[in-house]
């Protein structure tokens, strides 16, 4: 599971966090100067957790109607903001579901400044093991 | 007739929103104009975003019986909010009882 | 160009469309039938006001954050991302590449939309 600390070091990261599936926060980094606080990153978590929520839900119908396969379980939710980007994961905890473990990661996050921003190296390592 | 619903126990507002979220009337002791606007807003927005979550539940499921959703109740740890149509109401939970106030509710929401 | 039609000219893509905030209205091009562009088009819109409600709604609990403006989400699926900004839809693979270029195109374009409309 990525640390804190690596996800502070992708491009445009100026926030790293964890919650749960409840959306409670777990653990976060700011990066100094940055104009967010751990209410706003808790604030975050929640809605975050119920999107992706919502969108496994969706995938899972989707996949059901349309018979298309590729869309479940979701790995990553991204909420692009007007300055900012948060992308959260859940593809650690999925991939220890499917391995039958019983303990689950937390989800994790990254708030990425939308100038600059690489969307895809945030789901890479959110994604590595 | 939303006004009603104050003499219900536990109920400390009421208030009834427009279309587009904006308050129609709204009563209250202890909250204010600025707050029963702002509790006209979020109802309306929660009952959109509900709307549009059951309507996918139903697609998915392909159950009828869901959809359009007649209300909802987020019951908080000593107060309540609850949505029945266009019309929303703030209880404590302690003093009330819920029953009464749902079927109060679905009444005075249509009228 | 459109929108719609400069996403179907990138590589990756499978299909793009627009819905409209308010009401059943869709239109849209790539490999999905009517129907499930159709459905495509419901589950779109529902998230997309579910995610701006809810900035709204966090800019109450905190007001002044920068959390209220909501332009857009994606959804990165195993073998898909599905890339929605303002009211525009785009389904994308997972090819290196891609799903930066669809956000980067659509953020682009997309940026003077008025999200009040949602």
């Amino acid at each position: 599971m990525a640390t804190l600390g690596n996800l502070m070091s992708l491009p445009g990261a100026v926030a790293a966090f964890e919650f749960r599936a409840s959306g409670e926060l777990l653990g976060y980094e700011i990066r100094p100067d940055t104009p967010l606080n751990s209410e706003e990153l808790e604030l975050l978590s929640f809605m975050c957790a119920a999107n992706m929520s919502l969108c496994s839900m969706q995938s899972r119908g989707w996949e059901k109607i349309t018979g298309m396969g590729g869309f479940s379980p979701v790995r990553e939710f991204t909420l692009i903001g007007f300055d900012w980007s948060v992308v959260v994961s859940c593809a650690q905890r999925e991939a220890q579901r499917a391995a039958g473990q019983e303990a689950l990661a937390p989800y994790q996050g990254v708030v990425l400044a939308n100038t600059g921003a690489a969307y895809e190296a945030s789901f890479a390592a959110l994604e590595r093991g | 007739m939303i006004k009603r619903l104050l003499a219900l126990d536990g109920v400390v507002a009421v208030c009834r929103f427009r279309d587009d979220g904006s308050l129609m009337e709204g009563y209250g002791g202890h909250i204010d104009s600025g707050q029963m606007s702002a509790l006209a807003r979020v109802a309306h927005e929660y009952r959109r975003m509900l709307q549009g979550h059951t309507d996918q539940f139903s697609m998915f499921s392909d159950r009828r019986g869901w959809t359009p959703p007649r209300g909802w109740l987020v019951r908080g740890d000593t107060r309540s909010l609850c949505g029945v149509a266009g019309v929303v109401c703030i209880f404590d939970n302690d003093d009330s009882n819920f029953d009464r106030i749902l079927t109060e509710m679905l009444e005075v929401a249509h009228w | 160009m459109s929108i719609v039609a400069d996403l179907m000219s990138r590589p990756g893509v499978l299909a793009a469309g627009e819905y409209a905030f308010r009401g059943d209205r869709f239109s849209y091009r790539g490999a999905l039938s009517e129907e499930h562009a159709r459905m495509a088009s419901i589950m779109c819109r529902a998230t997309t006001m579910g995610v701006v409600m809810e900035g709204r709604m966090a800019d109450n609990a905190k007001p002044g954050s920068r959390l209220a403006r909501t332009r857009g989400w994606a959804v990165r699926c195993p073998e898909y991302t599905v890339c929605v900004v303002a009211n525009v839809f785009c389904f994308a693979s997972n090819a290196p590449g891609v799903v930066d270029g669809v956000l980067a195109l659509m953020r682009k374009t997309l940026a003077d939309t008025d999200m009040e409309l949602v």
